[in-house]
């Protein structure tokens, strides 16, 4: 057991004894080696089923506004966590005082993909070892170093650190390097447009329309998503280009400033399809024009949220 | 009737069919393969072990089918649009799928048309699994990686060659041409069978499921086990064997259209007035559950899940079906 696991059980066992929290979101050892499940833990007894890894690759904080609202909540909070936590504070969908955030420095979450990949579909075993990955197989070990198999948004996250966190378990990391962070992003702009045209048909044609990735999402929490709505009909109901086109490039609008760059869409899809692309363009152009990061501050609400005076753009007239 | 194909003939053969009909296998797509229509039989990819992802019941039940469209005012038939076609290299569990669906499509007050008639129409090459994956469980749902039924023609990997299983005149008339297979062979074949199925674990045991999951059925068991659901349509729309769909009429189109639906949605079952008599997750995961392993049984004395792991593999928080039945048959009332 690693430690950063151990003093999360410890945590959690304690503010469920204490009653500090009705419920524990952390996660626990899943069915399938590569993956750990979402675990709810209500009993201090049932602490001792978490576990801490970089096979939890969800993103726990997608469960807040599915949780009963007279709940108190604790959870295991990494840097995207911690953001998207603030970001619903902020959006009203939670009562930060019903809420205790264990933090946890994250060193990224390891994408089963890229594994599988390398190693097929029968994995046996998985265990993280320092900076490498050990998987074995039906035909023997395989052994990855980590930074080759991180999901690609950790590999560019630049807040791997909670923030407003009621305790942090773990050293503290260096933060990430923002040329780094938005270089796919500026690479991709600098693409012809019929190359990034064909790029986003590609993607968007294999969309089965399972909306995993809605689901995944943290700031997803619509009661009734644009999709869903059929009185008008905003997307074509059909599997069609333009149908799946349109739900790609409206879920990516809507966004706009909310979007914690967890890569939680990505790590969902049962189709493969890249995503975050899209978005990463969109949170990038908040940084340059509104000075505007996701889970920067505890008050700033996103910036096509807000309507101030002094606002840059007064198209209002 | 047993004949024998060397696996350097396959492309071969694979040309002969498509001279008269139109031929579906796997076709890598990035990481995974997909049934598509060949162009080439070298691009069907049949050593690719594990199941396609996107579930071949999509080429009987696409997941947007025009039922009829209007032009100039009058109803068009879309039926006449299918063809003689081969799919080649399903695996048991999918093509087992396609014959459990025919109890729902087939039998009874309702026969759908567009089913039947995509049916008739369609040979089925099955390949048998040599090597089932560490999520597959076919043979805890009583079938197995080499299970016949349903199949035209059974395809058995014996290394240099195919065992082919011809079961009927369909299968017959693509492979009545090949020579028998030897005494040798079709022993071999017959181990290669027996071995797939003996390697393959055992998660969990169907005894008395129906009745189990009838008991549970207002028990705090759903909500407990629902929690980690995130309530998407990976796990149904990915299965072979979840079928609902959902009838629009695409007005601009001029089109009829039945689109795949989901009892994972809450839209599915809301109804007109607003109120939704699945309200929560936990009804609809009980949903999911029941059809596969009560309802079902109850209605075709079959259990609708035929193994194929895909839900396993590809839901987004690891909420497996296997440890669900295990949990539901362990689960004693507090």
């Amino acid at each position: 057991m690693n430690q950063l696991t151990f003093a999360i059980r410890q945590e959690a066992a304690r503010i469920l004894e204490e009653n500090v929290v009705d419920v524990v979101i952390g996660f626990e050892v899943g069915t399938l080696p590569l993956k750990a499940q979402p675990a709810f833990i209500t009993r201090k007894e049932e602490a001792e089923k978490l576990v801490y890894n970089g096979f939890c690759q969800n993103n726990l904080a997608a469960y807040l506004t599915r949780r009963p609202k007279e709940e108190r909540i604790g959870i295991i909070c990494r840097g995207c966590e911690s953001r998207a936590v603030r970001a619903l504070v902020i959006e009203h969908q939670h009562d930060r005082d019903k809420l205790y955030l264990i933090g946890v420095p994250c060193t990224g979450i390891i994408d089963w993909r890229k594994i599988e990949r390398e190693v097929g579909e029968n994995t046996l075993q998985a265990v993280e070892e320092g900076d490498e990955v050990i998987v074995t197989t039906r035909d023997g070990e395989h052994r990855f170093q980590r930074v080759d198999v991180l999901h690609d948004s950790c590999k560019r996250c630049l807040h791997p650190n909670p923030v407003g966190a009621d305790i942090v378990l773990g050293d503290p990391l260096p933060e990430g390097d923002p040329e780094r962070a938005w270089a796919p992003v500026l690479e991709f702009e600098a693409l012809p447009p019929e190359e990034r045209y064909a790029y986003f048909v590609q993607e968007a044609e294999r969309c089965i329309r399972c909306y995993a990735c809605r689901e995944a999402c943290p700031m997803c929490y619509c009661t009734e998503c644009f999709v869903d709505h059929t009185t008008p009909r905003w997307a074509e109901s059909m599997i069609t280009p333009s149908g799946t086109q349109a739900w790609h490039i409206i879920r990516a609008f809507h966004q706009t400033g909310r979007c914690v760059s967890c890569g939680a869409c990505e790590r969902a899809c049962p189709m493969d399809i890249k995503m975050t692309y899209l978005v990463d363009k969109l949170s990038y152009d908040m940084v340059q024009q509104y000075g505007f990061e996701v889970g920067a501050s505890d008050e700033e609400q996103p910036p096509f949220a807000a309507f101030t005076l002094d606002d840059r753009n007064r198209f209002v007239r | 009737m047993y004949k024998v194909l060397p696996k350097t003939d396959l492309p071969k053969l694979i040309g002969r069919w498509m001279e008269q009909a139109t031929v579906y296998a796997p076709v890598r797509q990035g990481d995974f393969t997909k049934f598509e229509p060949l162009s080439d039989p070298a691009q069907a990819d049949l050593y690719y072990a594990a199941n396609t992802r996107y579930p071949p019941k999509s080429l009987f039940l696409p997941q947007s089918e025009v039922m009829f469209r209007v032009k100039d005012g009058e109803f068009e038939s879309t039926e006449d649009e299918v063809s003689s076609r081969v799919i080649l290299g399903i695996h048991s569990c999918d093509t087992r799928a396609l014959q459990l669906l025919d109890g729902v499509f087939l039998t009874g007050d309702y026969q759908d048309p567009y089913w039947a008639k995509k049916r008739e129409q369609t040979t089925l090459v099955v390949l048998g699994c040599a090597d089932p994956c560490e999520t597959c469980f076919c043979t805890s749902v009583g079938s197995g990686p080499f299970d016949k039924r349903g199949a035209d023609v059974m395809l058995i990997d014996i290394g240099d060659e195919y065992v082919a299983d011809v079961r009927n005149e369909k299968g017959q008339a693509l492979f009545g041409h090949l020579p028998d297979a030897s005494r040798k062979q079709i022993d071999k074949s017959r181990q290669v069978q027996a071995a797939a199925a003996a390697g393959m674990k055992k998660p969990f045991e169907t005894e008395g499921i129906k009745d189990k999951l009838y008991s549970l059925f207002d028990s705090d068991f759903w909500p407990k086990i629902q929690q980690s659901c995130l309530g998407c349509g990976a796990c149904t729309f990915l299965c072979p064997t979840c079928y609902c769909f959902d009838i629009v009429d695409e007005a601009q189109r001029n089109e009829r259209v039945r689109n795949w639906d989901t009892c994972m949605f809450r839209i599915y079952s809301q109804e007109a007035s607003g109120h939704n008599p699945r309200p929560t997750n936990t009804e609809r995961v009980r949903q999911r559950i029941m059809h596969k392993y009560a309802y079902f049984v109850e209605l075709y004395d079959e259990i609708g899940c035929t193994g194929c792991g895909r839900c396993v593999r590809y839901c987004p928080v690891d909420l497996d079906i296997r440890q669900i039945i295990r949990s539901a048959q362990a689960w004693e009332e507090s």
